[in-house]
């Protein structure tokens, strides 16, 4: 046991500064989180006030609000990066000429990062001048959207905006996914399915979709995590209170508001800790329905 | 052979050749149709690019915008640009962003690597718990602990100090989690041999296993290039002095602060975005490749 122990000195020290560094940036914030939650502060000093902060937040409007912000911009984000992908890496699998080259354009807006997206889409909205309104103007669309203007639920308001933005950055990056699972697919699939007499659209339901499962299961599983924390371009359109009328406003931006400008630390930890706890459960959420299959399979 | 089965042969090949023509003639106007919609959506990805570039180098485009669409100025003029590099210390954003990016990266790389050599190759107690915890660090995002980080860095003195955008950074779990993957495919031999010739573990892992690690290091570094160079939340809670911020800070507070002035708060995202275009372009291949390779981006 002990020339075990000194064996595997070497190793410990390998793996120390690592270590070292998890414990002061990631474990020990981790945990002043959850203590912060439970707290209050009284005259700079810290008073326990068990789950106050929680029966707080979901009786607070704003939270909720912010809440149902996020659910719903990250569903319409998904429901239509995801398919729009798929057509798109499909199309780009069949191509023989420069694939590189619409890769590159694609991809673009994700290096140019969303803050800088974020800034020119906000003109790019902007309805008497804005790039977009002078294009559907050409085309004769009477009346025009107001785009970022109008916080209410429509398909031509500031959370259609949103999800437009965060389409545009995003495509490169679902389809080039989708192309890597695409290239994965055995052809002897399709060759197969040839010689069973199967048309386009046939081999395509029954052979491309059910073999692309993992990429559109790993797509939702991070694509959800990310919708979660959105924070940087919505951040830019309309500041932390998610102008207009809060109808941008993400969780993570609640959470900065009340933290950083109301300076209520314990009830902006008691948020983290709810945001936690939300990734966790969609994340087990969207293991357990969408890999049902996978497990019951090895049962 | 006889006349007519010569005729026959060659009236066969005729009929191939026909059918193969056509079927290349479709399949061409198949080729056409897709690089046709390809190119319309290539086009609407350009175009806001585009717009940018041609509002920021026009004159009037603080004071009135046209309500067509114009792909090139009818006003030419450097005149944005000029008020943007005065709004913001922009060169030196450029450096404060390099600094952080350049060295939360290498010490990201060297942490991932050194780690992950160690979950693949060592023989120590209590490998997989410890292997366990590097997964769990995968579970907390980083806005679930950066109330608390703010005040340590804080307490350490560091607001408005590159460090506190550096420190943070240097070791993530997903790093050692790949680099561990990838070091276990290299065979034991190799190690061993080493060891034989009494080489310590340290050395084994920079003469040995680093140089045949070329694909996943490149991949991490692109990763963790675009994490640092493209965030917000972090920077905009330790940083509040104008001379640290980075070029995404500046760009989301002067963005904010601007709204107006269409035309030198594009000057600045232009200013933001070109330098960081060509790279891409230059390393393009690298790029993809890793986010392929990791199936995660920026």
């Amino acid at each position: 046991m002990r020339k075990q122990l000194r064996d595997s000195l070497i190793w410990y020290t390998l793996i120390a500064p690592t270590f070292i560094l998890f414990a002061i940036f990631v474990a020990y914030p981790t945990i002043e989180t959850f203590r912060l939650s439970l707290y209050r502060e009284v005259a700079t000093k810290q008073e326990f006030v068990g789950l106050a902060h929680y029966a707080r937040l979901l009786g607070d409007q704003i939270f909720r609000s912010a809440l149902l912000n996020t659910a719903l911009l990250g569903a319409a984000f998904l429901l239509i990066v995801i398919p729009l992908g798929l057509v798109l890496a499909s199309l780009l699998n069949n191509l023989k000429y420069a694939p590189n080259f619409f890769k590159v354009v694609y991809f673009l807006p994700q290096i140019t990062s969303s803050v800088a997206i974020a800034l020119i889409f906000g003109y790019v909205f902007q309805p008497n001048w804005g790039l977009l309104n002078n294009g559907l103007r050409a085309l004769g669309v009477d009346p025009l959207p107001l785009w970022l203007a109008d916080p209410t639920y429509s398909l031509t308001g500031s959370r259609a905006a949103a999800t437009i933005l965060a389409v545009y950055v995003a495509l490169g990056y679902y389809m080039l996914v989708t192309l890597a699972g695409l290239q994965a697919i055995p052809q002897e699939l399709y060759d197969a399915a040839v010689v069973d007499g199967a048309n386009f659209w046939q081999a395509w339901w029954y052979i491309t979709i059910p073999n692309l499962r993992p990429t559109f299961i790993f797509l939702i599983i991070t694509g959800s995590i990310e919708a979660l924390s959105r924070f940087g371009d919505l951040y830019t359109l309309g500041g932390p209170g998610g102008s207009p009328a809060r109808s941008l406003q993400t969780i993570v931006m609640y959470l900065y508001q009340t933290a950083f400008e109301s300076n209520d630390f314990n009830l902006a930890s008691a948020t983290a800790v709810l945001l936690f706890l939300i990734m966790l459960a969609v994340t087990i959420f969207n293991f357990r329905t969408l890999l049902q299959r996978e497990f019951s399979r090895r049962d | 052979m006889s006349d007519f089965t010569l005729s026959k042969s060659i009236a066969e090949r005729f009929a191939i050749s026909q059918l193969w023509r056509s079927h290349k003639r479709s399949n061409q106007l198949k080729q056409i149709i897709i690089l046709l919609i390809l190119g319309i959506g290539a086009f609407l990805m350009i175009m806001p690019f585009e717009w940018m570039l041609a509002t920021s180098f026009s004159r009037s485009a603080n004071i009135a915008m046209p309500r067509v669409v114009r792909f090139f100025p009818a006003d030419p003029s450097l005149f944005n640009y000029e008020v943007a590099i005065t709004n913001l210390p922009l060169p030196r954003l450029y450096l404060n962003s390099f600094i952080v990016t350049a060295v939360a990266t290498v010490g990201y790389l060297f942490f991932s690597a050194l780690t992950g050599y160690a979950f693949a190759k060592g023989r120590f107690v209590g490998k997989s718990i410890l292997f366990l915890i590097i997964l769990m660090t995968l579970m907390i995002p980083f806005e679930v602990r950066m109330i608390p980080l703010y005040f340590l860095i804080k307490e350490m003195g560091l607001r408005n100090n590159l460090l506190a955008l550096i420190l943070p950074f240097l070791a993530g779990g997903f790093g050692v989690f790949l680099m561990r993957q990838y070091i276990s495919t290299i065979p034991d031999d190799l190690v061993d041999a080493a060891r034989v010739d009494g080489a310590s573990e340290f050395t084994i892992f920079w003469r040995v296993i680093l140089p045949l690690c070329g694909p996943p290091l490149a991949a991490l570094a692109v990763l963790s290039a675009l994490w640092r160079w493209n965030d917000l939340i972090w920077p905009l809670l330790a940083i509040s002095d104008r001379n640290m911020y980075t070029v995404t800070l500046g760009l989301a507070v002067a963005g904010r602060s601007q709204g107006t002035y269409t035309g030198s708060a594009l000057a600045n995202a232009a200013i933001a975005i070109i330098p960081i275009t060509i790279v891409y372009l230059l390393l393009q291949r690298y790029i993809i490749k890793g986010i392929a390779m990791t199936g995660l981006k920026g």
